[in-house]
């Protein structure tokens, strides 16, 4: 009876394919090791929680907060911004809370483009990087990604090949499937091309502090230039385990935060004042909580890399990111990335992300989120081993 | 170095108007910062705490690990079962919580993304006015064209369905509707909802009843539910709101129940747009749902007091008003050789009075301005001490 417009524009969703398999294979009592969802498993730290169990009891914290987030959790970010990065950014006028990072994206779309516009977003990619613009009426141009190809001459060639000229560019570094990094002369070609053309450049930065082997990541705003072109999304979901929170943020131009500020004005009322009080003292207090996080992470991708590499399947270990992305072994390849998840789901109790799920680049690969302990890893490196030792 | 590049919005952002209670925001803080004693009557935002109860169970739930993950969308199952049997005990509507209930980061997020899921450019959306501004804005934003149906006293607030023209009707895909009403306190009888239920039948369109003030009623005149309606499941949804009921708007906490494909529609729109509500604020939901109706019927006789402080000051002074049985507002006609906009500056400027404009809720709200019983007893008398100085 009913139509649902939007929605019918995006492509089916691989990842339930694999999410109902690996439900039927539990309730038949399978232990399957889930490495999915990017779904962190860590707690957030004590001191974040007491804060917001504090917070929740005062009663001036029950009523409608602002949609922009508080001054105090705007200043926090603006403070991290410049501790962490030498930024400057004025918490007034370029900075707003978003409850989460996919909610201030996908607004920011609706905010910024509509029917005849596009996009330009690396392939593969995070979903919610293409779906937004979709949702929002534009269209998409896909920027092939990945190890084998030079990022600039593609995205070059997918810009002169759109007409009209796309207005957006969206990407994410350290880069959620690939987990691809750059560093900061990437971003200052990034600045170059986007002044030279016009374009509004968009930098989801979700994966800043998960980073491995003494990597930096650089931040997109400490380019010169590059408020004077985009913006910069930073989340608290990874960094301090807070994915639940749901806490985001989007800094930097301030034409641009201005437009994310006042279309959020009309579709929410913000977050709830105590999650703002804990995101302040996350990001004000003890920093000691982020680095033990990552090093969990480390060590997990370190015992896949080594399990994966006992079942022989040599994976290169990732810099940065949550994820590892795996290239299917020769003999498996061509049977493409979902059913490559299926076998390993049925032979080997594992569950990972066929990477054809982050587009149709992705399809020669699978993704492993790093988010069972090191025990469970090794435990599905061995059911990786079986299952590849049976052969295509 | 060079200068920044031209950034340029989408069209549905340019075409929008202030967001009003931004604007009134924003003339509440030079009033206050200029040292004003002022009476905030303006935004429906309950100044009485969340019962103690509710808060409690909150702090159990942010210590569990299983609640810093990233929650479904569509809200957690034991969340939705809370509501359908909310739904159960208040108003007897039986709903099957996996399919026909989805969690809402407010309502207000509900309202708008209800258009993103059902409307295509072009499509035609009815909704009551003078009414909540984000229907009109959420509606625009799906690139649909707002039509409104006037609320006047002469039509006793209810809308007048057989006024639609046929060339809307066709192209008609959902109508927003709400009692108790906002702003002009108005509840609908059973008949008007039997009526919308004929409509929506007959025109194909999603009815969608907005029930955020269900719950503070006056004299036991309890609001039914729109899903109580014969038929009501099979054409639409209701949107509730956690913020009046429990006084917890600033939790952000709702949820839309009824018709599953239209459920399920806007969880669909919602799953690609936000990561739902964080779960420990959920778990308070559902203890909230559970709140024993004498912690309500506290609320409602605090909000009847401060109506009956303000109503006999108005009357005093002579503004016309009709007294409300449900809603914590009072919705006043402007004095004669006033507008809305001009009393409500008047109010601010010689009283201290923050109320808000009637046409800031549709040009059919001009004549009214709306009074927010969110202030205590002897705020309200205040209020109307100062008026009568003023009148």
């Amino acid at each position: 009876m009913y139509e649902f417009v939007r929605v019918k524009r995006l492509p089916p969703y691989v990842f339930a394919v694999v999410n109902q398999i690996k439900m039927e294979a539990r309730r038949r009592g399978e232990d399957i090791v889930d490495l999915g969802m990017g779904n962190p498993d860590l707690p957030t730290p004590k001191h974040i929680i007491d804060k917001m169990t504090e917070a929740a009891h005062n009663p001036k914290n029950h009523r409608y907060s602002a949609s922009r987030g508080i001054t105090q959790l705007r200043c926090a970010i603006s403070e991290w911004y410049k501790r962490r990065y030498d930024v400057d950014i004025d918490p007034e006028t370029e900075a707003v809370a978003t409850i989460g990072v996919k909610e201030g994206y996908s607004h920011l779309m609706f905010g910024m483009v509509g029917p005849g516009d596009t996009v330009m977003c690396p392939t593969p990619a995070y979903p919610i990087h293409p779906y937004a613009p979709v949702l929002a009426g534009a269209e998409v141009r896909s920027i092939p990604t990945g190890r084998d190809y030079d990022f600039f001459a593609e995205m070059e060639k997918a810009y002169k090949n759109t007409w009209p000229r796309p207005k957006v560019l969206t990407i994410s570094f350290p880069h959620n499937p690939t987990t691809e990094v750059i560093d900061e002369s990437f971003f200052r070609k990034v600045v170059d091309f986007a002044k030279e053309n016009k374009i509004i450049v968009v930098h989801d930065f979700a994966y800043a502090d998960m980073l491995f082997d003494g990597y930096k990541a650089p931040s997109f705003l400490q380019v010169p230039g590059a408020k004077d072109v985009g913006v910069e999304f930073f989340s608290m979901s990874k960094s301090y385990s807070m994915a639940g929170w749901r806490v985001g943020f989007c800094c930097g131009n301030p034409e641009i935060v201005s437009a994310l500020v006042k279309l959020k004005s009309y579709l929410d009322y913000g977050m709830f004042q105590p999650l703002q009080i804990a995101a302040i003292v996350a990001l004000r207090g003890p920093q000691d909580c982020v680095l033990d996080i990552c090093r969990i992470h480390e060590s997990r991708r370190d015992a896949l890399i080594d399990g994966l590499k006992q079942a022989g399947w040599e994976v290169p270990p990732p810099k940065a990111t949550m994820f590892v992305w795996a290239q299917i072994p020769d003999e498996f390849r061509k049977m493409g990335s979902l059913e490559f998840c299926k076998f390993l789901l049925k032979e080997g109790k594992v569950a990972v992300s066929p990477g054809i799920g982050f587009g149709e680049e992705g399809d020669g690969h699978v993704r492993f989120a790093l988010v069972e302990n090191e025990h469970r890893t090794r435990q599905a490196t061995r059911g990786i081993k079986k299952a590849l030792g049976k052969g295509a | 170095m060079s200068p920044r590049i031209q950034v340029s919005l989408a069209d549905r952002l340019r075409s929008l108007p202030p967001y009003l209670f931004a604007e009134i925001d924003r003339l509440k803080k030079e009033a206050l910062a200029a040292g004003v004693d002022l009476i905030d009557v303006s935004i429906g935002d309950p100044d009485i705490p969340t019962p103690e109860h509710i808060v409690a169970s909150m702090k159990g739930a942010v210590e569990k690990p299983e609640h810093h993950r990233y929650p479904s969308s569509a809200g957690m199952l034991s969340y939705r079962a809370a509501v359908a049997e909310w739904y159960r005990r208040r108003f007897s509507v039986t709903l099957d919580p996996a399919t026909e209930v989805v969690a809402l980061i407010g309502s207000k997020e509900g309202v708008a993304n209800m258009p993103m899921a059902f409307v295509n450019p072009g499509d035609a959306v009815l909704y009551t006015s003078p009414g909540y501004p984000v229907y009109p804005i959420g509606t625009l934003f799906a690139g649909g064209e707002g039509f409104p149906l006037p609320l006047t006293k002469a039509n006793g607030f209810l809308p007048d369905l057989d006024s639609v023209p046929a060339e809307i009707l066709r192209r008609t895909r959902l109508f927003f509707f709400n009692y108790p009403n906002n702003p002009t306190s108005a509840s609908a009888p059973k008949e008007f909802f039997e009526q919308v239920v004929r409509f929506a039948e007959q025109h194909n369109l999603i009815a969608c009843h907005d029930a955020a003030y269900s719950e503070i009623f006056f004299n036991g005149k309890r609001p039914p539910s729109f899903l109580e309606t014969e038929g009501a499941k099979e054409v639409g949804v209701e949107l509730h709101s956690l913020s009046k009921t429990y006084n917890m708007t600033g939790w952000r906490l709702g949820f839309a129940c009824g018709h599953p494909e239209i459920v399920g529609g806007l969880a669909k729109i919602k799953s690609n747009i936000d990561s739902g509500a964080f779960q420990a604020v959920q778990e308070a939901g559902i203890t909230a749902l559970q709140t024993d109706d004498h912690v309500l019927s506290g609320i409602r006789q605090t909000y009847q007091a401060r109506r009956d402080a303000l109503a006999e000051g108005l009357r005093q002074v002579g503004i016309e008003f009709d007294l409300p049985d449900a809603t914590f507002y009072i919705w006043a006609r402007v004095p004669s050789g006033h507008t809305s906009a001009s009393f409500v500056e008047l109010l601010l400027k010689k009283a201290g009075i923050m109320a808000t404009p009637g046409n800031g809720f549709g040009a059919a709200g001009e004549g009214y301005i709306r009074f927010a019983l969110t202030a205590p007893v002897d705020r309200m008398k205040e209020a109307a001490e100062r008026m009568k100085t003023l009148l």
